[in-house]
This record gives structure tokens, C-alpha cells and sequence, in this order.
């Protein structure tokens, strides 16, 4: 299988080098505080977590959209590439790249609380959860008829799905919230987060897998109505 | 030429299967008017055919079509390929020019040429050779971005023939295209149908089609009103020319005599005469019409040419 989407994306990540560097320090920008603030690691964890988040839904949505609008969406899938692959793609690739423009923010919000292995750990399930959020991000594009609109689904999703995995509040546990809790994909990611501080035992592992797997086939299977909602919202 | 004709025939007589076929296809834009109403195209191996028509006459809607990006509203495409596996098996070049911008033209070629099939070697081979036929090959290596409107229509038109398709559909090519980029598409579109393509061309550039194209098709309103081979329909105008004369005040009685060989064949608002090929006639014409009492505020002069053609046939004047 030809993976060359994922690597004209990288490609465009490496080559736009200003904005590699813009999207390393934002995040700083906004964990150093946190850091710096003793803010307590409940609200610092789900400060991070909806950080980390919105970085992957709106990462991948907006330039989605933006290039459907461009008619480059429209030109990629004339040349025979089919719509599944490359949403998939580009979610991979996306994710490796926000990832990698996250690492130092992580770096901050984890320094000192974590060993080599633990930050390894989390950096891991930081990167599978944006790999969802990318996923998320490509669908919710296709349902957009706009860049604003975009924004708004993107942040929409994002935030209900931190709300499903518990990042704003901890739901009882056996109760129907808890059930969806326990099945949402970011609550590992949260729980991680909030672990490194308070020492509380890390759940949500199998969700975040089961999502990592079940969403790229939901993906291949919605991709050609996206990509011809994609298609249509070329600039005339 | 009604507005169901069918505009194929380039092949007539010929054993050669068509690429592909429309057959009375229309389309139709939601609710509003249909942009084609019943079109019968055929482009077979090796030929090239230009689409004329006023704007929104339906060529790039009928590009679309048969590229299959498009589906028809009646009516049916089919190729060589059937309808699916077209997609990738044709170079298109449209209206957009969108590129990835942070990607040098070099890379955007490449990518591409391997999209639409191509191994990555045979890419960089053939984008190396039509980058340098479009005089793009010192621009290769800097981003799109600093790239003009001409220089993106000349890589795009480097994209879509990249991977030699069997089958090359060409909205408006020369739009942005310098002389010498002009010379070269021509001579890379002749080269590309002597090895067997076909290729469907929408342009407003007369001087580009002339000599090129092996048919025209005229498009107006979504229907073809006129498609044939050039010479033939250069030939149904006859080769006499015309002289639209506009008098200030309506004469009481039209001189008989308008000088040699010139014939009055409409008597209303302007006067259309005829007269030899050529504009000889025409200082004996005004001149018969003065002493006939006339005064003269404007004159026309329409030589025998696919202009003309385009005007008779869609009542609108042909401009680029």
C-alpha cells in the first residue's frame, strides 16, 4: 500500500518550518502557567488533556477544509486515490506531527513527576489519543459547510468526548456516566495526566485501543460521502 | 444543427473504439437551469476535440462529466475504462490551481505523477522532462507559493500529463500559458495523440485551436449547435464576407447598385451585404450607399472563420 499522503504531509510539516515552531511554543505558552501556577493537578491535568485534544480535532479539521475549499481535495482524489486512504493518512500523519509539536509541552507539564519510562508511556497514549482526535477531526470536517463552521464542530466533539472520558468531572462509578466513562477514549490520557500527580490508578487502556482500531474502519467506511461533501465545498 | 446533434464523427468510418462516449446526456445544477441538455459526444484514439461556447454554454460542466466527477442527471458516460477506474486513468487539468503551497513545484509534479500511478523513478523522469518543455525547470526547486498564476497553470498542465493518460481533458489550457509554453503544449498534445490519446479541450484561444483541433464541437445554452471538422464548418459559411453597415437614418429607397460582385442580403437594422473574400469591394459599397443619400455611423466586417461560425451559430459575438 502506497503511503504517499502521509508523506506529502510530513513533507509540509517539516517545510513549513515557522509555523513547526509556532504550533511547539503555543502549547508552552499556555502549559507554563499551569505549571508555574501550583494549579491544582485535577483542573492542571484536564487543562492538558483539553489542550491536547482540541491541538488534534482542530489540527486536522481546519487545514482539511481549508484545502477542500482550495480545490486541492478535490485534485488529490481525480488522481485515483481513494477517499478512505487518504483520510487515514493524513490522520496518521497528523497525529505523528502533533506529537511531535507537543512533546515539549508535555515535557513541561510532566517534569519531575515521571520517570524516562513513565513519560515514554504517556507520550505513547498522548500520541493514540491524537491519532483519534485527528480521526474525529477528518469526520467532523465532512459534516462542515465552512472553516467556521469547522471550528465549531471540531471544538464541539472535542469537548464532549473529554466530558464522556470524565475530564470534567468524575462520574459515579456502575452508573450509566460511569459505564460511558469507562468506554470514552480519552480517559486514559486524563487519568495519566492526573496520575503523574496524585498517584491515582490509571484506567481506560482497552477503550482507548478499541477506538484506536474501530475508528479508521468507521473512517474507511464514511470516507467517500466525506470526501464528496469535501469535494463540494471547492470555491466556485 | 439542432440542439440534440450528436458531436462525434471525427472517427467516421473508422474501426476505432471510441475512449468515450456520451450518449444524450444532460445535467442539471440543483433547480436551476439544465447546464447540458442532451449532448452526444464521442473521442476516439488519437483525436483531439475542442469545446467552443460562450460563457456557460456547459463546457466544464461537460468536462466534469467525462471525467466522472460528475454524475448525470439522463443520459450516460462510458469509456474505455468503464466508469469507476476513469478517474485515475485520465489527465485533467481544470480551472483550480490549488497546489500544496509549502511543497517546491518539483515535489507537487512528483507527487502527482505517483497519485495517478506513475513508479517513483518514472515520475521524476517524466516531470523533469515537461517542467523543462513549459521553461519551468529553474523554478522547480522554490515553493508554489512564490509561484505566479502562469507558472501554477504550467505545472498543472505538467500534473495531467505526467503519467501520459490514455485520455486528457483540458479546461481553458492556455489560460496564464506564454508563447513558447503555447508552442510546447501543442507539440506535447500532437505527440500525446500520434501514441494514441485522446483529448477533450475547452478553450476561448482560436489561434490555439487552429490547426490542432481535428473537430469542434459548439457548444450554447447546454446543447451543441454545431460540431464537425473545422474545415467543414469553415466551409457551411461559404467564403464570401460580410459588410454590416448601419445607417443614421432609414434610406426611402436603396440604391440599386453597390459596386462589383456585391450582393444586399438583408435589408434590415444593419444592412448585411456580401461580397468576395476580402475587403476590396468595400470602399465601392459605402460610397454607392452615400450617393445613394445615406449616412453611414458604423461598419462591420466579418471574414468567414470560426469567430464567425461562433457567432452565427450562438448569436453572441466570440471574445476571449
Amino acid at each position: 500500500m502506497s503511503l504517499l499522503i502521509a508523506e506529502v504531509e510530513l513533507r509540509i510539516a517539516l517545510a513549513r518550518k515557522r509555523l513547526l515552531v509556532l504550533n511547539m511554543l503555543v502549547p508552552l505558552l499556555l502549559v507554563v502557567p499551569v505549571v508555574l501556577g501550583a494549579a491544582p493537578a485535577f483542573h492542571a491535568s484536564a487543562v492538558y488533556a483539553v489542550l491536547f485534544m482540541l491541538f488534534g480535532t482542530f489540527g486536522s479539521a481546519i487545514p482539511l477544509v481549508r484545502d477542500a475549499e482550495m480545490g486541492l481535495v478535490g485534485r488529490i482524489l481525480q488522481t485515483g486515490i481513494r477517499p478512505g486512504g487518504f483520510l487515514v493518512q493524513r490522520a496518521a500523519a497528523g497525529c505523528t506531527v502533533d506529537a511531535v509539536q507537543l512533546l515539549p509541552a508535555l515535557a513541561v507539564a510532566t517534569f519531575g513527576s515521571l520517570s524516562l519510562g513513565g513519560f515514554l508511556t504517556t507520550f505513547v497514549i498522548m500520541w493514540a489519543s491524537l491519532w483519534i482526535a485527528n480521526l474525529l477531526g477528518n469526520i467532523v470536517a465532512g459534516m462542515a459547510r465552512s472553516l467556521a463552521e469547522t471550528a465549531l464542530f471540531a471544538a464541539v466533539t472535542a469537548l464532549f468526548m473529554l466530558h464522556f472520558s470524565g475530564v470534567f468531572r468524575t462520574p459515579m462509578p456502575g452508573t450509566f456516566w460511569g459505564i460511558v466513562e469507562a468506554a470514552s477514549p480519552f480517559r486514559i490520557l486524563h487519568e495519566t495526566l492526573l496520575g503523574m500527580s496524585v498517584g491515582a490508578s490509571v484506567e481506560g487502556a482497552s477503550a482507548l485501543i478499541v477506538w484506536a482500531v474501530v475508528l479508521p474502519v468507521l473512517t474507511l467506511v464514511v470516507a467517500r460521502p466525506i470526501a464528496t461533501s469535501l469535494k463540494a465545498a471547492t470555491r466556485q | 444543427m439542432t440542439g440534440q446533434a450528436e458531436a462525434s464523427g471525427a472517427s467516421e468510418g473508422s474501426p476505432v473504439a471510441p475512449l468515450i462516449t456520451a450518449t444524450g446526456v444532460s445535467f442539471q445544477y440543483g433547480s436551476a437551469q439544465p447546464a447540458l441538455s442532451g449532448v452526444d459526444l464521442e473521442v476516439a484514439s488519437g483525436e483531439i476535440v475542442a469545446l467552443l461556447g460562450p460563457n456557460g454554454a456547459g463546457k466544464s460542466t461537460l468536462l466534469q462529466l467525462l471525467l466522472g466527477e460528475l454524475v448525470p442527471t439522463a443520459g450516460s458516460v462510458s469509456s474505455w475504462v468503464g466508469s469507476e477506474a476513469r478517474v485515475g486513468g485520465v489527465g485533467y487539468a481544470g480551472e483550480e490551481t490549488a497546489h500544496f503551497d509549502a511543497l517546491t513545484g518539483l515535489q507537487n509534479a512528483r507527487f502527482f505523477a505517483r497519485a495517478s500511478g506513475l513508479p517513483r523513478g518514472d515520475a521524476a523522469l517524466a516531470v523533469t522532462g515537461l517542467l523543462k518543455a513549459f521553461g519551468l525547470a529553474a523554478e522547480a526547486d522554490k515553493a508554489v507559493s512564490a509561484y505566479s498564476f502562469g507558472m501554477k497553470r504550467k505545472l498543472l498542465l505538467t500534473e495531467a500529463l505526467a503519467h501520459a493518460p490514455r485520455l486528457l481533458l483540458l479546461d481553458e489550457p492556455t489560460t496564464g500559458l506564454d508563447a513558447a509554453s503555447r508552442d510546447a503544449l501543442e507539440e506535447i498534445l500532437r505527440d500525446r495523440c500520434r501514441q494514441g490519446a485522446g483529448v477533450v479541450l475547452s478553450s476561448h484561444d482560436l489561434a490555439f485551436l487552429d490547426g490542432l483541433a481535428d473537430r469542434i464541437v459548439i457548444l450554447h445554452e447546454g446543447a451543441v449547435v454545431g460540431a464537425g471538422r473545422p474545415a467543414d464548418l469553415l466551409e457551411s459559411l461559404g467564403t464570401a464576407t460580410r459588410f454590416e453597415i448601419l445607417l443614421e437614418h432609414d434610406l426611402p429607397e436603396l440604391p440599386e447598385y453597390f459596386g462589383e460582385g456585391v450582393t444586399l442580403v438583408d435589408e434590415g437594422e444593419p444592412l448585411v451585404f456580401e461580397a468576395a473574400r476580402g475587403q476590396a469591394a468595400l470602399p465601392d459599397l459605402c460610397a454607392a450607399l452615400v450617393s445613394g443619400g445615406a449616412s453611414i455611423s458604423g461598419v462591420s466586417v466579418r471574414e468567414p472563420g470560426l469567430p464567425e461560425l461562433f457567432r452565427r451559430l450562438t448569436g453572441q459575438e466570440f471574445s476571449r
